[in-house]
């Protein structure tokens, strides 16, 4: 009742304005504050990140792929915490195949395992209407079981070719870029975006209007484990092999990575493409920051978490506009 | 009514940044009487009547109940002053019983040394439930577990059980069938009876003239008069709301147009397993076909069947051409639209601009190459050429769904339609809540489709519009259909009726 009281003391005209600030504020304080951490961290470090920039956005590439999937579930309204697992199981096998079989074979192989834990994932929360964070940390626990199953005796090793060959910064970028600038082109160009978009902000209107939801749903989840199974690939060519903890707490690093980037927790129609990109840079650089300045890891968690919690607090959508009759 | 005053209503404002949501409105309401609210939406109707109710502050002026000045805190303040209201949207919370509902913020009456008596108190409602004749109502049970009507139900008890000295209406009566409307109208005119005084705001006149004794205006916020119902028509009425004459047409004007015999959409033997059962017809191109009957009569699920939204349907929907309708994209791809009673969830999606919701259906029609790639400028301006000419309110097609009201929404529905250019159009309660100015819109828009050849199966509660605008009525009752008229100049609501219940 005094929620009600108070927004209505505000007429609409005021509401309308408030809620353009904050959509500006939403799209402008992840830019402002990636070039304001990035400027201050150069300051600390006395020019120590700009010089070893590859170094500082060594682990971007794969965070950045992996969120992009993880852009589409939670703009349909979802969420993912099997990342990490998916990551883990899908190193593993692109690991052991790159040992027998030709790159080619063991990145589609590593797409494919992915793939197949997203359908599990989709299948649960699609046909059996489970909440996704229930299933997919069911999911999490899961696999991560599979994998210190796997990697108990010793870690699994990849062929030696991967990091030879192929741990170079312009084959990582280039797969970086090309995820990004597919998923991009189909998110802004095609009904693909505004599909996921209406889901998000209101599923059952989103059906009546001719949008297959429930296969659009368990497609998701299958594409975004088919990304994160890419997103392996990168991530074993910086490793060269697998422990019990690879992948480990991805999935913590993707979603305040978006955050991070602007994405409203609850998806629909405010998301953008560009929280992506921003995030997962942000979210590096902050992370390679605090490291050149030298804080210990329980520091750096605790810093983390402040300020996640500034964001989401900022980023929540609290229903901002009621309507007045 | 006696000419004891009730309730005094003095120079009463209030403003929302610069809109003069209400400005300096008198008023006297008698002991007795059943007093209606008339006017435009977004005249103030609601507004004052939530200050009065505690669920606004005022800015300034007074309400005197029985020659004492009253300044309610909440509703349940209010109640305590004798004032109750029942709201137009649902007022009962899920989660909690009937008789949890019933008495909220009235719970002390059960508890005794700190401990509340909830056998006493599901007692207490279901003998008030009996009072009222609402007994498949019981009290213990989640008020969750019943569907809209019953919990409007519940909420008439709620806020009148304890013989209030003024009662609100809120628009409730649009939400609820002809049977449920009855149950309202005896309270009411129970309230009336031991002297209480009824505020009742409706948008449909008629049965505004019928009930009440006297009316006021309202417009703009702006207190434009009372009348006696007994000294003026509905046409009096609508002057006075929209403060011009109502020109045009508001139903279709012509009779004994003969229809096409060529039929565009035929149901056959349609089975929803407890909701509809055996429902065969036949739509005739340029028809406009009308379904009524009681809101659980299962009519509103016969348009769902239609547009495959329905679950575990049996019998078929087959097109002039022979295609089969199973579900929502062959719907919608061959051409047959639909707009849901339940406007907020099934037919807008509300936190997503009207461009959006405007387009949604034709992305694939707009979309250029074998990728349909769209472009941003040939949605925009899509969405634009139907937003103006449904004359949508708003300020540009970025602007949210959920910031409009009622009746733009309806219009955004409608424009998507359009727009998508679908031939058959299933519309559902389409004028729900909605004011005469757009009401006469989406008559006038009816009309139009039907001439340029398009069909349309129209469900609605309200007999009125349907024996106005439809071709042919079919009468639905218990899941079945039980009766069909011909569209004729004397038939009257009790025709239809006749077979409703």
């Amino acid at each position: 009742m005094n929620n009600k009281a108070k927004t209505a003391e505000l007429s609409k005209d005021e509401q309308l304005k408030k809620a353009s600030t904050m959509a500006a504020v939403r799209a402008m304080l992840p830019i402002i504050g990636l070039v304001l951490i990035f400027i201050w961290f150069n300051f600390r470090t006395g020019g120590r990140m700009i010089s070893n920039l590859s170094l500082a956005l060594s682990s971007v590439y794969s965070l950045m792929i992996a969120s992009t999937g993880v852009f589409f579930i939670m703009t349909m309204g979802g969420l993912d915490f099997s990342q990490g697992s998916i990551l883990g199981i899908a190193s593993i096998v692109i690991c052991y195949v790159s040992q027998k079989a030709p790159i080619p074979v063991a990145i589609i192989s590593g797409i494919a395992a992915g793939a197949a834990i997203g359908a599990i994932n989709g299948f649960f929360y699609v046909n059996r209407k489970i909440k996704s964070f229930i299933v997919t940390i069911c999911t999490m626990f899961l696999f991560r079981g599979i994998i210190k199953y796997l990697t108990s005796k010793a870690p699994v090793t990849g062929s030696a070719s991967l990091s030879l060959f192929y741990d170079t910064v312009p084959i990582k970028l280039g797969c970086m870029l090309l995820v990004v600038a597919i998923g991009f082109f189909f998110f802004r160009f095609t009904k693909f975006g505004t599909y996921l978009k209406a889901i998000g902000a209101g599923e059952k209107a989103a059906k009546y209007a001719g949008i297959r939801t429930d296969r659009m749903k368990f497609l998701i989840y299958i594409l975004s484990g088919a990304i994160t199974g890419f997103a392996a690939f990168v991530s074993v060519l910086h490793t060269g092999s697998v422990t019990s903890s690879g992948g480990n707490q991805l999935e913590t690093q993707i979603l305040i990575a978006l955050v991070l980037g602007g994405m409203p927790i609850s998806g629909g129609a405010k998301v953008r493409f560009e929280n992506i990109i921003v995030g997962s840079l942000l979210y590096t650089v902050l992370q390679s920051g605090l490291t050149m300045i030298g804080y210990t890891t329980q520091t750096m968690q605790l810093i983390e978490g402040v300020i996640f919690l500034a964001f989401v607090y900022i980023f929540a959508d609290r229903q901002s506009l009621s309507v007045i009759k | 009514m006696s000419n004891e005053v009730r309730l005094e209503v003095q120079d009463v404002s209030k403003t929302f940044g610069i809109t003069k949501a209400v400005q300096h409105v008198s008023e006297k309401f008698y002991k007795g009487e059943i007093h209606a609210l008339i006017g435009e939406n977004g005249s103030g109707k609601s507004t004052l009547t939530n200050m009065l109710t505690g669920i606004y502050t005022k800015d300034s002026g007074k309400f005197i109940l029985d020659g004492v000045e009253v300044n309610a805190k909440n509703q349940v303040d209010a109640n305590n002053h004798g004032i109750a209201i029942i709201v137009q949207e649902l007022g009962t919370l899920d989660g909690l019983t009937v008789a949890d509902n019933i008495f909220l913020g009235h719970e002390d009456l059960f508890v005794k040394h700190g401990i509340k008596n909830t056998g006493a108190m599901n007692k207490k409602a279901n003998e008030l439930l009996k009072q009222y004749g609402f007994d498949r109502i019981k009290a213990s049970d989640y008020v969750d577990d019943y569907n809209f009507e019953d919990r409007k139900l519940v909420e008439i008890v709620k806020s009148t059980y304890f013989k209030p000295k003024v009662l609100v209406v809120d628009e409730t009566t649009t939400a609820l069938s002809q049977e449920g409307r009855e149950e309202l109208y005896k309270v009411m005119n129970q309230v009336r009876d031991y002297g209480g005084t009824v505020i009742f705001i409706s948008h449909d006149l008629p049965e505004v003239l019928e009930k009440s004794d006297r009316i006021t205006i309202l417009r703009d916020g702006v207190y434009i008069g009372c009348v006696k119902s007994s000294d003026v028509t509905e046409n009096d009425l609508k002057r006075l709301m929209v403060g011009r004459e109502v020109t045009g047409d508001y139903y279709r004007a012509d009779y004994g147009e003969p229809v096409s015999k060529e039929v565009t959409l035929s149901v056959k033997n349609v089975t929803v397993p407890g909701k509809i059962e055996d429902v065969s017809f036949d739509l005739h191109k340029g028809e406009i076909l009308g379904f009524g009957g009681l809101s659980e009569s299962g009519m509103h699920e016969v348009g769902k069947a239609i547009f495959g939204a329905s679950y575990d349907r049996t019998g078929t929907v087959t097109l002039a051409d022979g295609t089969q309708i199973n579900d929502i994209p062959t719907a919608i791809k061959h051409s047959i639209a639909y707009t849901s009673k339940d406007r907020d969830n099934e037919s807008v999606v509300m936190n997503q601009s009207i461009g959006d919701n405007i387009v949604l259906p034709s992305l694939d029609d707009l979309g250029i190459g074998p990728l349909k790639i769209q472009s941003d400028k040939k949605l925009k301006a899509f969405a634009e050429k139907y937003a103006k000419e449904l004359s949508v309110k708003m300020v540009d097609t970025n602007q949210f769904v959920s910031e409009l009201s009622g009746g733009n929404k309806q219009k955004v529905v409608l424009a998507r339609w359009v727009g998508k250019d679908s031939d058959i159009v299933v519309l559902d309660s389409p004028t729900r809540g909605i004011d005469i100015k757009v009401k006469q819109d989406i008559y006038q828009l009816m009309n139009q489709m039907r001439k340029n050849g398009k069909s349309i199966i129209m469900i609605s509660e309200e007999l009125m519009e349907l024996i106005g605008m439809c071709d042919r009525i079919i009468i639905m009752k218990d899941g079945k259909i039980s009766g069909e008229l011909e569209r004729r100049r004397d038939l009257s609501e009790n025709d239809l009726i006749a077979s409703m219940v």
